[in-house]
């Protein structure tokens, strides 16, 4: 039954196509599927014709020929046609059944409100899945699957209209020619799918070669590759691996071969008592030579339409990727929460909210460990909060939880005082805008990477313009090639690679523009660790005085650039450990204030190993 | 087409040398196919003969000779497909795979993966070397179709050598096809790069780093939209030039079916003057329309063959490539066992290919051996593309970089880079074991676990190895079922990767610790400065650092400034100090963050 329901929605996939290409389309794989029966058809009326002729002589035969010579051409001219129209239908069809998955598949994914689901190894693999990359070769995409079923339908209407024909000498000829040739049919779709399964492992064994063959084109493993000289090692590496994913697909292979000789026995079985039978009647005059010629033509292009094809590897791969889009449907749903909130943020009584971390643990399913414990934080109005930490303290999924990315374990976080959870996360995320450490690069114009700070609004140039003179971005523009409409990727054409600091500047200038669209909270996760001295300094001399009354909150483990904060806060094990301003916790003496003296430390060393390096021999 | 058949023959070399079975067997069945279809149309004629002049004996055994000779048709057609395909995997996968790969990894530089123009060719080339190999089984189809042709024309010529002339109007269709084909080929390629965009954007949308970005700037629509976008801009564009190609396509078999049919006229015209029988044209009818199919396959697999040129094109360019960049290479001196004096450029300047302003200008400097040198300077100043030119990752388009005495272009591009080490800005993220991501570093050492344990202590990075689920045999990278790291801990293994080889003469570290933090980059610094100084009394290595924080670099012996691509300051930290320029002002500006009052 699931089968029968997998076909039917490749059916409806169809859709997608829209009705007049689908009709087009499916007019023509109809005509081209009936060619050889009307050929057969047509031939057997010429025959026929002068074959009757052939007893009055001689004189007429060329005008009597003429009426069943363009029958003849019609069917030729019509076949054609509807050959050539196929291709470019089909791929209009393609076009718009893969487009609309695809987007569909995106859509579903960026709808969902929290990540948990999306950071779900799972789940990235079902998304693989139902992206299906045709590039690599072995992937059907839902439209091959669904122009294959339409391709596979017109085939047995094909078939029908052969045995048709062959039905015009007996019925008993349809039996005799359609049993083996559906048993051929059969025979060869299980080997077929026997093959699939084995290319299937094959290729996934071969994802061993690709972590390779990746590197070996991307300029960033390139470079390693280069210097540490591993290019043939890595060749050979992708090698072992693609023989090892292999083995069994060639083996079969080669086993199909040699049991090659029993399609040739089925063959046969069934098309010489048919031919022979016809032959026989014929000659003895109890057929026509007409009706003779069109089983003759007829008889094997049965076998012709129920050959074997890759239709059917083209369905069942397209439904695999059909169930895939739906266990992420799922998997989506399960991982979003129950509830989602539907208040928009609090009119806040100050320019910016108050946000409060009320007892929040949080721990991420996969790794078991708890992150976060029972964390009490205030984020308030209009503050710049610093939030510092080791590697790996939880400093950014302290950011997630406050994005709404994930739900606290435990505990709560409200803004204004009302939860978190109640709030449409949509409303609440304009209010925010956050620079993540890793950070998005769009391959598309400079424009466009600034203006996707806050993409809910139509772009606004001039709130662009002002946001990149505060981030300090006018040098960087000033080299682009076509200015704001440079694309930020030499992979299109006329675009260029930034730097990892231009890279971070670019962000920046993506914040400040959700600030000057609205954004009231403006976070930074390590803003500057690709950014030089003087751009650092300037960039929190612009925020300090372009923030107005937006709240900053700034992750960071350059503890100089923390020093300006109105409020420090280390977290460690999970929690706030040390709170204040920077005099405040240096006279604490804690463990911010160690941290401080080490990286300090380091300027005064610097001149130290100056001394030493002069006294080197 | 000379280079298509060379190339050709040259790929039938390696199959049969490497394949001699599959590939005899491949051959035999094709020509078997050819002759089955003989056999078909012989045998049919016979049977309509017979038929005919009811002669039942006759037309029993013709029938069941072409019931025979159709079942071998069937299957030899099969599987002449099936062995083609095998072939054309095994030797594409076994045989041509290695080299396409030996060619794209082990050129000396990296433009060709760089640039988009040179990246996009190399993507068609690598996607499948198998459809190389079947560039060429398509052209041997296509002889093979051309042999049905002849033996079907000369079939149609016992009944009337004017038959013939239908070869002419059969091969218009594929003169036809090859020009729709042509238009096709164009449009795929001008549509790579949205298709690329759109791919990029799908990618984005589905990823679980950008997905926290994409949720908090509320651009998921945006970002579908224009996915949508781009893929509708590039097939709209492919869609019309199959409807083109299907155009020509469709004009070629009009001709074909008008020569057709007006041969079959000719052969009911001959038959009424009497010069001919009813079975004559019968059978010119029964074999002209197999001369239908074999036009039909051999339009389909000339098709195919012109349509090749899509992979050929950009493989023939990738080994011309390939060829030129070696025979330049000409290199062949090895590096020194220890540094003496030192690496000395001399008004080296470097452009990007495509753009006219210098990345590098004018550039003189040595860097004397035993230094520490650290290359300063704000984002797109040229400190990263020295270091590549350093790295022979580039050449310089003037001046000269001298080892030792010895022009860096004379060196062995091997030899010296065995002679060094980097961890750079965009380090390589390899996903396979912990140990062998480290162990790369140093390929004879790839399995000394020793050596890799040294380097990962001196990358700090041994409580990371200590959490991960299976210590050094941990699996890295998500998709094959290993743990994904951070950014942070990426940069660790990349690190350690350069702490493995001990007789560098060049050591480099381009921005090593941007993403670590304080303590750890002090205990990281401290153990590169030392390393640094080990290379430096063992070999006289010259370490270069590239950093843009200023307190990493003040014990450098050597500091480069750099500006706009020009060497604006050279000198140590305290004479750039003294200097009171570009660099006084810069280390300044930082300095004044770590000091007891801030200067606001």
């Amino acid at each position: 039954m699931r089968d029968i329901a997998d076909r039917m929605r490749l059916v409806r996939v169809l859709a997608a196509a829209r009705p007049l290409p689908l009709a087009l389309l499916t007019a023509a794989l109809l005509i081209q599927s009936m060619i050889p029966a009307a050929t057969a058809a047509a031939l057997a009326f010429l025959v026929g014709e002068l074959g009757a002729a052939a007893g009055h002589g001689t004189a007429d035969l060329f005008a009597i020929a003429i009426t069943p010579l363009g029958a003849f051409a019609a069917v030729l001219v019509l076949g054609h046609l509807a050959e050539a129209a196929v291709a470019p239908l089909e791929q209009l069809a393609a076009a718009r059944i893969d487009g609309r998955h695809r987007t569909e598949v995106a859509r579903l994914v960026t709808s969902s409100d929290t990540i948990a689901a999306l950071e779900d190894p799972r789940t990235q693999i079902l998304i693989r899945q139902a992206l299906a990359d045709r590039s690599r070769g072995y992937d059907r995409t839902p439209a091959d699957g669904a122009l294959a079923q339409l391709r596979w339908a017109a085939g047995l209407v094909g078939a029908v209209a052969a045995c048709a024909v062959l039905a015009s000498f007996s019925w008993w000829l349809v039996p005799l020619v359609l049993l083996p040739a559906a048993l051929n049919r059969v025979i060869r779709t299980r080997d077929n799918l026997k093959l699939i399964g084995f290319w299937r492992e094959a290729t996934e064994g071969e994802l061993h070669a690709d972590v390779w063959r990746n590197a070996a084109v991307s300029p960033a493993e390139g470079k390693d590759v280069r210097v540490f000289g591993f290019a043939e090692w890595m060749v050979n590496r992708m090698q072992e691996h693609i023989h090892e994913a292999n083995r069994g697909l060639w083996r079969h292979i080669d086993r199909m071969l040699r049991l090659s000789w029993r399609h040739a026995l089925i063959v046969a079985a069934g098309l010489v008592p048919a031919y022979v039978a016809v032959a026989m009647s014929a000659a003895d005059g109890r057929a026509t030579a007409a009706v003779a010629t069109a089983v003759l033509t007829a008889g094997w292009s049965v076998f012709l339409v129920l050959g074997p094809s890759n239709d059917m590897y083209d369905i069942v791969s397209a439904i695999r990727v059909l169930r895939a889009t739906d266990e992420l449907r799922a998997a989506l749903a399960e991982r979003s929460p129950a509830v989602r909130g539907t208040l928009p943020p609090p009119d806040s009584p100050g320019p910016a909210p108050l946000v409060r971390f009320e007892k929040v643990s949080f721990g991420y399913p996969a790794a078991g460990r708890t992150v976060l414990r029972d964390l009490d934080l205030e984020i308030r109005p209009g503050e710049l909060l610093a939030i510092v930490g080791l590697n790996g303290a939880g400093k950014s999924t302290l950011i997630k939880l406050l994005a709404g990315l994930y739900r606290p374990d435990s505990g709560r976080i409200t803004v204004d005082g009302v939860d978190l959870a109640d709030i449409d996360p949509a409303l609440w995320r304009e209010k925010l805008s956050i620079v993540f450490q890793d950070f998005v690069r769009y391959q598309l114009s400079a424009r466009d990477n600034v203006a996707l700070g806050q993409a809910s609004l139509p772009a606004d140039q001039s709130l662009i313009d002002a946001a990149a003179a505060s981030a300090g971005l006018a040098e960087v523009l000033d080299r682009l090639p076509d200015g704001w409409d440079t694309p930020l990727s030499r992979s299109r054409s006329g675009g260029v690679d930034l730097s990892g600091g231009q890279w971070q500047q670019v962000v920046l200038a993506r914040a400040l523009y959700a600030v000057r669209r609205g954004a009231r909270l403006l976070v930074l996760d390590e803003p500057t660790a690709h950014l030089d001295v003087r751009t650092e300094f300037e960039v929190f001399d612009r925020l300090a005085a372009n923030r107005g009354e937006t709240s900053v909150v700034l992750i960071s483990h350059r503890l100089s650039t923390v020093r300006q904060a109105d409020r420090i806060v280390l977290l460690d094990g999970g929690r706030i450990v040390e709170s204040g301003a920077h005099d405040e916790l240096m006279a604490l003496g804690g463990r911010y204030a160690e941290m401080f003296a080490i990286q300090a430390e380091r300027f005064r060393r610097g001149h130290d190993d100056r001394i030493e390096e002069v006294v080197r021999p | 087409m000379r280079r298509y058949l060379s190339l050709w023959a040259e790929f039938f070399l390696l199959s049969w040398r490497r394949r001699p079975l599959l590939t005899a067997a491949a051959l035999a069945a094709i020509a078997g196919d050819v002759l089955a279809l003989a056999g078909c149309a012989l045998a049919l004629r016979a049977a309509v003969d017979a038929i005919v002049a009811g002669d039942t004996p006759g037309a029993v055994t013709a029938g069941a000779v072409a019931a025979v000779a159709y079942a071998a048709y069937l299957v030899l057609r099969d599987l002449s497909g099936l062995l083609r395909s095998t072939v054309v995997d095994r030797v594409g996968r076994l045989d041509l795979h290695p080299e396409v790969y030996r060619d794209i990894a082990g050129l000396d530089g990296i433009e060709h993966l760089e640039r988009s123009d040179f990246l996009d060719r190399v993507m068609l080339v690598r996607a499948s070397p198998g459809r190389l190999v079947a560039s060429l089984w398509n052209a041997i189809m296509t002889v093979a179709n051309v042999a049905k042709l002849v033996v079907t024309m000369l079939l149609l010529g016992t009944v009337s050598p004017w038959l013939l002339l239908l070869l002419l109007f059969a091969a218009v269709p594929v003169w036809f096809d090859h020009r729709g084909q042509r238009v096709v080929r164009r449009t795929e390629l001008d549509t790579a790069e949205d298709l690329r965009l759109e791919q990029h954007l799908a990618n984005l949308a589905v990823g679980a780093a950008s997905g926290k970005e994409i949720r908090v700037a509320g651009a998921g629509p945006e970002l579908v939209r224009r996915q949508a976008e781009a893929w509708r801009r590039a097939t709209e564009r492919r869609v019309r030039a199959h409807a083109i190609a299907a155009a020509w396509r469709f004009a070629g078999w009009l001709v074909f079916v008008a020569g057709f049919c007006g041969g079959l006229a000719f052969v009911a015209y001959l038959t009424a003057q009497g010069s001919g029988t009813v079975g004559d044209l019968m059978l010119a009818v029964t074999v002209a329309a197999t001369l239908r199919q074999t036009v039909h396959s051999t339009v389909a697999s000339t098709t195919e063959t012109a349509g090749s040129g899509r992979l050929i094109e950009p493989y023939l360019w990738l080994r011309d490539y390939v060829a030129a960049q070696r025979a330049a290479a000409s290199g062949a001196v090895e590096p020194p066992r220890a540094l003496r004096q030192g690496i000395v450029l001399e008004n080296v300047t470097y452009s990007y290919p495509g753009t006219n302003r210098p990345a590098l200008r004018d550039i003189s400097v040595t860097l004397p051996a035993g230094a520490v040198v650290a290359i300063v300077g704000e984002y797109g100043s040229g400190k990263t593309t020295l270091v590549k030119l350093l790295a022979k990752l580039y050449r310089q388009d003037a001046g000269r970089i001298l080892v030792d005495g010895v022009d860096l272009a004379e060196l062995s591009t091997t030899g010296w880079r065995a002679r060094m080490s980097a961890a750079f800005q965009d380090f390589g993220r390899f996903h396979t074991t912990f140990a062998e991501t480290v162990g790369l570093g140093d390929l004879p050492h790839l399995t000394d676990r020793a050596r890799i344990e040294r380097a990962v202590r001196e990358a700090d990075a041994q409580e990371l190895v200590a959490r991960l689920p299976d210590g050094l045999d941990t699996r890295l990278g998500a998709e094959l079922g290993g743990v994904e790291l951070s950014e942070g801990q990426w940069q660790r293994t990349a690190l350690a990767r350069a702490s493995m080889r001990d007789d560098a003469l060049l050591f480099v570290l381009d921005e090593p610790t941007a993403s670590l933090d304080a303590p750890s980059e002090q205990a990281i610094f401290e153990r590169y400065m030392a390393r640094a100084r080990t290379l430096s009394r063992a070999t006289g290595a010259v370490t270069v650092i590239v950093s843009h924080r200023f307190s990493t670099v003040t014990g450098a012996d050597l500091i480069l400034v750099l500006h706009r691509g020009r060497l604006v300051e050279a000198g140590t930290h305290d004479e750039l100090m003294a200097l009171g320029g570009r660099y006084a002002e810069l280390y300044g500006i930082q300095a004044a963050a770590y000091a007891e009052e801030p200067i606001s």
